[in-house]
């Protein structure tokens, strides 16, 4: 186990490395620049903030230096929010991202997994048909449609929950999360309806059931691991899908997270942040698959020989 | 998986066919008429703030939210059994090269590699489908090498070799068409996928641009002002969520029962 | 209470289907009965669906120590499975929980029927009396890390571990690699004459069982072809269904037939060598065949035995030119064959092979008439048509028309027959036959074994024949070479090789066949 963890963390690093190489080559390549504001700026003021940002070296000067700094933990300045460092920035929105995200990954796995395997022990009954359908439509809801739609009926009609923004309590967090939730509890309820489903029909379970054990222990005992394995691969994708919803969630929802950034500095063309924080969505899928290759591993100790 | 395919058929239909004959076109404005309610001067699903007829745009939108998906999944497709197929037949340290890269690729986070590339490259709606199909071949690419090297074991491609059936020859009679299923199959389910990778760019402006108009800009458009008029949310929406689905379900089945028969 | 389990006119359905009819039998305690027949003959669905076991529903009557198990509710069902009965299975491979330590398996059989949790020597000591070596290191093993047969004994292990009066064996040894089949055969048996245990034994594999069963069913579709005490039908099968699968079934007892004369030698193989990279990046290799030499005259058969992994595959491909090899000549009448790449179209139809999985070995998209044809496209162009197609079908004892039909619409048998057409079609000198009956029921297996032999007289071809089944090699093989761990340690005459057998694997293998 050890070995695969060492060798997943190594495979991470060149990974991450040409991600951000990539991505800061991409920004560069873009026509127009953050400096191309309503008026045009006076060529020695637009020379001065170019050299002050290091935009007139070389490109290859410029990705050392920023992956220079980025070792010492410095995302370096914003270039459209003037006053801010992209690392104030990112640790302001990061903890609001996260919960959603997090909050959204847990309601999602809870509600999926009993649904699949409720399911999957009905196998081919009508509730079985009718989960299964349900769980369909819910991975074909975009966060795009659901997140406002969820805002219209229990926020403007009923008035149950807030729409925007954050407060002190809670309730905030219900509809983000919600709208966030729905579509990976779908994916994750088919998942663990076919993993158990295929399970209860595998060689070992039709020899636990000849030693005569209780079907609630060899649903515990022998099935539920093994069955949760293509849940467990799931995980990194979800934690994409997670991440890329929360980039609507949050400008639906008015919440300042990770998200809003992201898009704001992409139209903004405010390169750090921009790269800040495709750094650090890179860095946390990297995570979530190593977190899902030590799931796996428990879940089934050939997994654990890399 | 029928009647999905059908709810999918006369969806398209009706993007194909109705909008010539309706009598305002997506982008005209009708001046007397803005922001009327369904069913009044002629338009059926009233008009926006501008005075554009919402059904003309809520089918033109269906039709080029549903031409991008297709054409990025073919994309996916060409790229995807190139890819998986060199790989599968290859073998050896090729494959893993090419499947490695394959797995590299699969940890990126996409949606914001398409997001910078739409930035950067501004915003085509050729780029879009392109940007798309580049990213969605992945899954394509290993479903098709795990069948090659499913089918390469298979003792007919060794009796093939016997019966003097040059490598190439064996590729395209034997290993292609009975990769196209499986092919077929992922191709059905990949259309849903760029279907709401589209709508999801043209939601936050970086896909499709006006006057072209597509789903995701009208859900845009009606979340602004649903608490006025709901219906300009859910049309659209309930369009997008309606081909999203049937096709997933449709694909979903063609692919089991392809599993099924193999066995 | 009456002791020891009866069944009486046992049905079994699947929906509408009807798999078994009517049959029944009885086990006293101690005794061990054999329910054989060819696949889908019902044996295993009249043996594990009156246990619950089965998608199938079952009708009559099976009574256990006068229980009667026929309509008993799942729950009851399963204390009577957990008190009284022992199961094994045929797949060794998937019957062990894969998160789950052989430990924990064996301390779940062991209190399946309430008993107490079992101390580390009580498991040591079952692990012991099933031959599993070093027992105590494999107490907290995973079952990936154990081979098929290791993990067969393990299974075993657990089906006796509460002390069950009746075993239910299903294809125990079907899965396992021949050298072991018969040695794990011996220990079931071994266990329960020990035990006092009754067994109640499914097998496709008469040759196997026969010496090991007190009585003997023959089930032909869902019937009881017949019945009796194991050692009279084997020696005196008194239906006709019984006589021939009994004629089917090679033994290494049974009197040597002439085979066809041999002439000039064909084909030289000399020290051929074969090995496969290990897969990933840092690679060492696999020696899969190592100095492998052998000659096959015309008109001959030459068998290849060995167990799986002994490379009799892969040679037999490396000399057909259809697979990989690193070192070693070829020679065609004295002249060098080219290797795999450069051989030409006449070097390639000399030698055609067919396979082990009829199914497989046809695409199942083309037409059969294109299947058979394929090789006339590639290596004896411009020569035949359609015509010749259905000429092949019946030289193969097929039906003219079946040269438009699909693989799909076709049996086992006449799909190996139709990939014999194939080979046939390039006018080969040489068949490779890889295992090339072994996928088949006995019956049509025979049949295709008789086919072989016609077309040897007929066509006067030469057979290597590729088998892991030693009593069949006797019966169809001039000579025989035996392979272990990659080499030929052996290879004689069949006479000779059985009157005088010099290696070592040798002697294994006719002990594992006797």
């Amino acid at each position: 186990m050890g070995r695969l963890i060492a060798r997943r963390l190594l495979t991470a690093v060149p990974t991450l490395l040409a991600i951000i190489i990539l991505s800061f080559i991409l920004m560069r390549l873009a026509p127009g620049g953050p400096f191309d504001g309503e008026r045009p700026l006076a060529p020695e003021v637009r020379a001065a903030l170019e050299a002050a940002y290091g935009l007139d070296k070389s490109l290859p000067e410029q990705v050392w230096m920023y992956l220079t700094r980025l070792a010492q933990g410095d995302f370096g300045p914003s270039m459209v929010y003037r006053d801010f460092t992209v690392s104030g920035l990112v640790a302001e929105a990061l903890p609001v991202s996260l919960l959603i995200g997090g909050c959204a990954l847990v309601l999602a796995s809870l509600l999926g997994i009993s649904a699949g395997l409720w399911a999957a022990l009905r196998a081919g009954k009508w509730q079985d048909e009718v989960l299964m359908l349900a769980a369909t439509l819910l991975t074909a809801l975009p966060t795009f449609v659901t997140g406002p739609l969820l805002a219209l009926i229990f926020g403007l009609w009923l008035g149950l929950f807030p729409v925007s923004g954050q407060n002190d309590g809670w309730d905030w967090l219900v509809l983000p999360v919600v709208a966030l939730a729905l579509p990976v509890t779908g994916a994750v309820a088919k998942l663990a309806r076919a993993g158990l489903a295929g399970e209860l029909g595998s060689d070992h379970i039709r020899a636990a059931r000849a030693r005569g054990i209780a079907p609630l222990t060899i649903l515990r005992r022998h099935a539920l691991r093994p069955a949760l394995v293509p849940v467990a691969s799931y995980l990194g994708p979800a934690a994409a899908a997670l991440l890329t919803g929360a980039v609507v969630i949050e400008t639906v929802f008015g919440l300042p997270g990770l998200g809003r950034y992201f898009v704001q500095g992409a139209l903004n063309r405010d390169y750090p942040l921009v790269l800040g924080v495709v750094t650090l969505y890179a860095a946390l899928i990297i995570l979530f698959n190593l977190f899902a290759d030590l799931i796996y591993g428990w879940l089934d100790p050939r997994m654990r020989e890399g | 998986m029928r009647p999905a395919l059908v709810i999918v058929a006369l969806i398209v239909l009706a993007a194909l066919l109705v909008p010539p004959l309706l009598p305002f076109d997506h982008v005209a404005i009708d001046w007397d008429s803005v922001r009327v309610g369904m069913f009044t001067d002629g338009h059926l699903l009233g008009t926006d703030d501008l005075g554009r007829d919402r059904l003309a745009r809520l089918l033109v939108g269906t039709r080029v939210t549903l031409s991008v998906a297709l054409a990025a999944a073919l994309v996916a497709l060409v790229i995807g059994v190139a890819w998986g197929a060199i790989a599968g037949w290859v073998g050896g340290r090729t494959d893993e090269l090419m499947m490695r890269i394959v797995d590299g690729l699969y940890a990126l986070p996409f949606m914001f590699v398409v997001i910078l590339l739409m930035v950067v490259f501004g915003r085509s709606i050729l780029l879009v489908f392109l940007g798309i199909g580049f990213v969605e071949w992945l899954t394509m690419a290993r479903v098709v090498r795990g069948q090659v090297i499913a089918l390469k074991q298979r003792p007919f491609i060794l009796a093939a070799e016997a019966a003097g059936s040059p490598a190439r020859a064996t590729l395209l009679r034997h290993i292609l068409p009975n990769v196209a299923g499986v092919a077929v199959a992922y191709l059905m389910l990949t259309v849903p996928h760029v279907v709401m990778i589209e709508s999801f760019l043209s939601f936050l402006g970086l896909g499709v641009q006006e006057p072209l108009t597509s789903l995701g800009i009208l859900v845009n458009e009606g979340a602004e002002e649903m608490d006025m008029n709901p219906s300009a949310l859910l049309l659209p929406g309930g369009v997008l969520v309606l081909v999203i689905a049937c096709l997933t379900i449709a694909g979903e089945r063609f692919r089991d029962r392809l599993a099924d028969a193999a066995r | 209470m009456s002791e020891g389990y009866v069944v009486r006119d046992l049905g079994v359905r699947i929906g509408d289907r009807a798999i078994v009819d009517d049959i029944s039998f009885s086990l006293a305690p101690g005794e061990i009965v054999a329910l054989a027949g060819a696949s889908g003959a019902g044996k295993s669905m009249s043996a594990m669906t009156p246990f619950g076991l089965s998608a199938g529903v079952a009708s009559g009557s099976a009574m256990l120590d006068g229980i009667e198990l026929v309509g008993m509710p799942e729950r009851d069902l399963s204390r009577i499975r957990a008190e009284k009965v022992g199961f094994v299975f045929q797949q060794p491979l998937t019957a062990l929980t894969p998160h789950r330590t052989v430990g924990q398996h064996l301390q779940e059989a062991a209190m399946q029927a309430g008993g107490v949790k079992p101390d580390k020597a009580a498991m040591v000591a079952m692990l012991e009396s099933v031959g599993l070596s070093r027992p105590e290191e494999r107490l907290v093993q995973y079952p990936h890390r154990l081979s098929g047969g290791e993990r067969q004994r393990v299974l075993i292990a657990a089906a006796l571990a509460h002390g069950p009066r009746y075993l239910v064996a299903d294809e125990p040894v079907s899965a396992l690699d021949a050298a072991l089949r018969g040695e794990i055969m011996a220990l079931l048996v071994r266990l329960c004459r020990e035990r006092g245990m009754a067994m109640l034994l499914v097998s496709h594999d008469l040759a196997g069982i026969e010496h090991h069963a007190d009585r003997l069913l023959l089930l032909e579709a869902g019937k009881v072809a017949e019945a009796g005490p194991a050692q009279q039908i084997a020696t005196a099968p008194a239906t006709d269904y019984g006589g021939r699968l009994m004629a089917a079934t090679p033994r290494l007892s049974e009197p040597l037939h002439q085979l066809p004369d041999t002439g000039e030698t064909l084909l030289e193989a000399e020290t051929i060598h074969v090995h496969f990279p290990k897969p990933g990046w840092r690679r060492g290799r696999i020696d899969a065949v190592v100095d492998a030499s052998l000659s096959v005259a015309e008109g001959e058969t030459l068998a290849l035995v060995g167990g799986s992994g002994s490379g009799k595959s892969t040679l037999g491909r490396a000399i057909a030119g259809l697979g990989p090899m690193a070192a070693g000549s070829v020679r065609w009448q004295g002249t060098a064959m080219p290797p795999r790449n450069r051989r030409s179209s006449e070097h390639r139809r000399l030698i055609q092979p067919v396979f082990q999985d009829p199914l497989a070995s046809l695409d199942p998209r083309w037409s059969v008439a294109d299947i058979i044809l394929e090789p006339v496209k590639w290596l004896v162009p411009h020569e035949y048509r359609a015509e010749r197609a259905a000429d092949l079908l019946e030289e193969v004892g097929l039906p003219r028309d079946f040269a438009g039909r699909k693989p799909s619409s076709l049996s086992g048998g006449q799909a190996q027959r139709v990939a014999i057409a194939r080979a046939l079609a390039a006018n080969p000198a040489m068949l490779l036959l890889d295992e090339a009956t072994s996928a088949l029921d006995p019956l049509v297996a025979d049949g295709v074994v008789a086919l072989f032999d016609r077309l040897q007289r007929a066509r006067g071809l030469s057979l290597l024949f590729i088998t892991h089944d030693l009593a069949l090699a006797r019966r169809t093989a001039h000579r025989i070479a035996v392979m272990e761990a990659g080499r030929i340690v052996e290879c004689a005459p069949r006479e000779e090789l059985f009157a005088n057998p010099q290696a070592e694997a040798t002697r294994r293998l006719i002990a594992a066949s006797g």
